[in-house]
């Protein structure tokens, strides 16, 4: 029994890994294609089905009317999710603590309520706040800069560091933080000396989580940005609604998003550690 | 010196409830107590780490209430094993130290000499992770010790280690804790020969109050009241109905031989402490035997007489079996007789 | 008055509030009203808006639609992802490429692998017919017919999200105790039995948190969506989020628009929060 277990149970993984790196692939040996090899059906290994061109690499770094500028929209999705990410993590942190630690009232308001006030802002859907962000944005002037989106995404990202940490503080025993003020700190000097320094699983959850979703954003970047800040969601669905072909395409969107993907692997050795275990609880 | 003046504390689960006690510079005051007794309640009140409700908590005759945690000069040793898990053992002790404002030089020096006092010379490079339970708590006995706090709070340090361990160390704790020679120690547990053996003055608790405080001895000799009879000896003290009938203790059918020492009140209906060692095999009580179990290396023998039941410390290993029938002798010497209310009204002529 | 517990939780507290709550107000105002961004003020129309979506079926369809979605998505991803956690979970070989390999999916951009998937599912270039027409199965219009388009964003939702689900159960269950697994093994229990003795009980809360906050997610479907099918063919794959922002960003009815969001949004909260105390409950009740 175990042997047959073990084969289909590979050959299971081995499918939904193919599934997994199928679109990848196909990118791959699309970006190297050119007019004929596309519009011949579809095509796969390079050399032995069809000539492979480096058209669609060169496009992207070549400059005027060819070409199609990805250095650009990189940098700025780098900055604005950099940024919104530490502010979102700092400030989420914190309240994150102060909520595990300590207890808020106002009015019949407590800690449960407002730790669900942040967390529910996950529910809001992008659409809702679309306009209403765009008149703000137009009225401090900061549409189309990058200020403007990283407040949009301290907003968005705010919520998911604020949950990720409040399930890490409660793993984390009250005691410590009493050994810490017996021992003379404040309760601010004991958060930043020893709370602080044992949460590094909490926050490296966190801050993926920030960096996921803060660079694979398309919607609010779609709305509020047009020219001058460009980032690179934008920047790819707008060349997918023109006649950009699909080497160029496909070389673009590799681009994009190979930098989170090779987070995946920092990921899996902290997953396997089990140190994730104490931040998800 | 330290005074709770009719402290109270409102926690939903354990309240304490007027607690007055005066406590003086270079004295161990032991708190004795069941678990859910409040022991670990009242060193938190002291501590400041929960609020007081009622009452006043005074250092020196400065009211503490409104001073932070970290200012009352104070130390705590927690029952389970607290470090500072992102610190090396030596960065772990000197920690308070370098709050107060110690150079590095200065608190590692320090550390050092905490270290070697509880055993773990050689150890400041290791991580607490690294560590066995014993090792953990002796790196946060050593923290607690090393800035010579002038209160130092030790709640059952030893109860989450094994027996051995836990001998061990308690021989060790006098010289541990002379340390603290000038200051005010408070240590809480559960047993009650710990308790006794650390103590230079004890303080009995249960639900919330306290019902005894004084020398250790003259607790055990004369406990006040039943329920402090009850807390002071593991093995407990068995409590029984009797009747003094004609001037003779009586307990169930059976009249009790006269006892020189033993002055008996008026007639009427008393309580009748047995002591553990008060019973011995051998004799002309009989008795059922209900369970018996090892302790140490004495046996632990739960009887049933026909005037109601108690335990029996036997020394040495035996073998006893439920439902077995012995004989049992009773000295009546080291009795105690409580009023109905449970006040101890024990008068022994030697007493004078 | 300011303690040190408040410099914790103020900063983030405020700094989302401010930036949230004007925006919310506002749109709160303008689903009162007519705007169309032309005019230059705000008029009053009272509740026509809300009462105009009541019987707008193009809503609540797409509504039906989102929950037919959602429910079918977060099952295949709990389902897939917990069997891939588990056949990991053990070493096996190859077990770290596999761990990393299944962990990518959900680190992309969304909207930029739904471009490499509309070249895919290009029904006579792509390769997802291709490789059909290799087992005999006729072409399949993907992105041409209901069925089809609906279909290909399942598909394209479950290649992305099973590996959130897949994250989260595997730190879950490389988390629990091992007593339990011991005393099974001693009492000589089959794999099978000791996975839904054992294991899934264990597993029961993370299991409802990460579909929950999957749930979540789900709901608010968007950049697939517009960049595969546009919400179509027709209304096929029309979800409440693209409805509303036809209606707002391409009619430019604002005013109706912002209705619908606030209604969107609290029916939103509501299930939402529905959904979680009932499977909460379910999960306080199995420890009877």
């Amino acid at each position: 029994m175990s042997r047959t277990y073990n084969i289909i149970k590979y050959i299971c993984l081995l499918t939904w890994a193919a599934f997994v790196v199928f679109p990848f692939l196909w990118a791959l040996s699309t970006s190297f294609k050119d007019a004929n090899a596309v519009t011949s059906g579809a095509r796969y290994i390079p050399w032995v089905e069809f000539e492979p061109s480096l058209q669609g690499w060169t496009s992207l770094f070549a400059s005027g009317s060819q070409g199609i500028n990805i250095v650009t929209p990189f940098m700025n999705s780098a900055s604005v999710t950099l940024l919104a990410s530490i502010v979102s993590l700092s400030l989420g942190t914190l309240a994150a603590y102060g909520l595990s630690r300590f207890s808020y009232k106002a009015g019949f308001i407590k800690n449960a309520d407002i730790t669900f006030f942040f967390i529910s802002q996950r529910i809001m859907p992008p659409i809702v706040l679309a306009i209403p962000f765009f008149l703000m944005l137009k009225e401090i002037q900061a549409l189309d800069t990058i200020l403007g989106l990283v407040i949009v995404y301290v907003a968005l990202l705010l919520p998911i560091a604020v949950w990720v940490m409040t399930d890490f503080f409660a793993s984390i025993p009250k005691e410590l933080d009493e050994m810490a003020m017996i021992d003379g700190c404040t309760p601010i000097g004991a958060f930043f000396r020893v709370i602080l320094p044992n949460s590094t699983a909490g926050l490296v959850v966190a801050g993926m989580f920030c960096l996921i979703f803060g660079w694979n954003d398309f919607f609010f970047a779609f709305i509020l940005t047009f020219t001058e800040t460009q980032l690179l969601p934008v920047a790819i669905v707008s060349l997918n609604s023109s006649v950009t072909p699909w080497w160029s395409l496909s070389a673009f969107a590799l681009i994009s998003v190979t930098p989170l993907a090779l987070i995946a692997i920092f990921v899996e050795r902290f997953m396997s550690r089990g140190s994730l275990a104490g931040a998800f609880r | 010196m330290l005074s709770l003046k009719n402290l109270s504390t409102a926690d939903r689960k354990r309240p304490l409830s007027n607690l007055d006690a005066d406590l003086k510079s270079g004295k161990i005051y032991t708190i004795l107590g069941r678990t859910g007794a409040g022991k670990t309640e009242l060193l938190r009140a002291v501590m400041g780490l929960d609020d007081i409700s009622g009452g006043h908590l005074e250092l020196d005759g400065q009211d503490l209430a409104k001073r932070p945690v970290r200012k009352r000069q104070m130390s705590m040793v927690y029952q389970q094993f607290i470090n500072y898990p992102h610190l090396t053992v030596l960065k772990n002790v000197a920690f308070p130290l370098r709050r107060q404002g110690l150079s590095a030089e200065d608190a590692s020096g320090r550390a050092l000499v905490a270290l070697e006092l509880v055993g773990l010379a050689g150890f400041e490079g290791r991580m607490p992770s690294e560590l066995s339970g014993g090792q953990q708590q002796r790196v946060a006995i050593a923290r607690a010790i090393v800035k010579k706090a002038r209160i130092l709070l030790m709640d059952e340090p030893l109860a989450n280690l094994d027996y051995k361990l836990r001998e061990k160390l308690r021989e060790e704790f006098p010289r541990l804790l002379a340390q603290n020679a000038d200051g005010i120690i408070l240590y809480s547990t559960t047993e009650p020969a710990e308790a006794m053996q650390l103590g230079d003055e004890m303080i009995v608790m249960h639900e919330g109050h306290i019902l005894a405080k004084g020398p250790p001895e003259e607790i055990f000799e004369a406990p006040s009241t039943v329920e402090v009879a009850k807390l002071i000896s593991d093995p407990p003290v068995s409590i029984v109905d009797g009747k003094i009938v004609g001037g003779k203790l009586v307990l169930g059918e059976t009249v009790l031989p006269e006892n020189a020492d033993l002055k008996l009140p008026m007639d009427g209906s008393v309580k009748v402490g047995i002591r553990p060692d008060a019973l011995s095999v051998g004799g002309d009580m009989p008795a059922t035997v209900v369970l018996a179990e090892f302790s140490g290396s004495d046996t632990i023998v739960h009887v049933t007489f026909e005037f109601g039941a108690a335990v029996m410390l036997v020394e040495g290993i035996h073998e006893f079996v439920p439902d077995q029938s012995i004989a049992v002798s009773m000295d009546t010497s080291s009795l105690l007789l409580f009023s109905e209310h449970g006040d101890n009204i024990t008068e022994r002529r030697s007493d004078g | 008055m300011l303690k040190s517990k408040h410099f914790f939780l103020l900063p983030a507290l405020l700094t989302l509030a401010a930036i949230i709550l004007f925006p919310l107000i506002f749109t709160v105002r303008v689903s009162f009203s007519s705007w169309d961004v032309y005019q230059s003020g705000l008029d009053y129309i009272g509740g026509r808006n809300y009462a105009r979506l009541i019987e707008d079926t193009r809503f609540w369809e797409s509504l039906l639609r989102l929950s037919g979605m959602s429910f079918i998505t977060v099952t295949l991803q709990y389902v897939l992802g917990f069997a891939l956690a588990l056949a990991v979970w053990q070493n096996i070989a190859g077990g770290r490429i596999f761990r990393v390999l299944f962990l990518v999916p959900m680190m992309t951009t969304p909207v930029v692998m739904s471009v490499i998937w509309r070249t895919v599912f290009h029904e006579s270039l792509g390769p997802a017919n291709d490789l059909l027409s290799m087992v005999g199965v006729g072409p399949v219009p993907w992105l041409s017919s209901a069925a089809g388009a609906f279909v290909s964003v399942v598909i394209v939702e479950v290649w992305q999200w099973t590996p959130f689900m897949f994250l989260l159960l595997f730190a879950g269950l490389v988390s629990l105790p091992r007593e339990p697994y011991l005393a099974a093994a001693i009492d000589g229990a089959s794999p099978m039995r000791t996975f839904w003795q054992v294991t899934f009980p264990l597993m029961a809360p993370i299991s409802i948190g990460a579909i929950i906050i999957r749930l979540i997610e789900a709901s608010k479907i968007m950049d697939t969506v517009y960049v595969m099918t546009s919400g179509g063919p027709g209304t096929a794959t029309e979800t409440p989020s693209y409805y509303i922002y036809i209606r707002g960003l391409r009619e430019f009815q604002v005013g109706y628009s912002a209705a619908l969001s606030l209604a969107y949004l609290v029916l939103m909260i509501i299930i939402l929060t529905i959904i979680a105390k009932l499977l909460m409950r379910f999960l306080v009740g199995k420890d009877d």
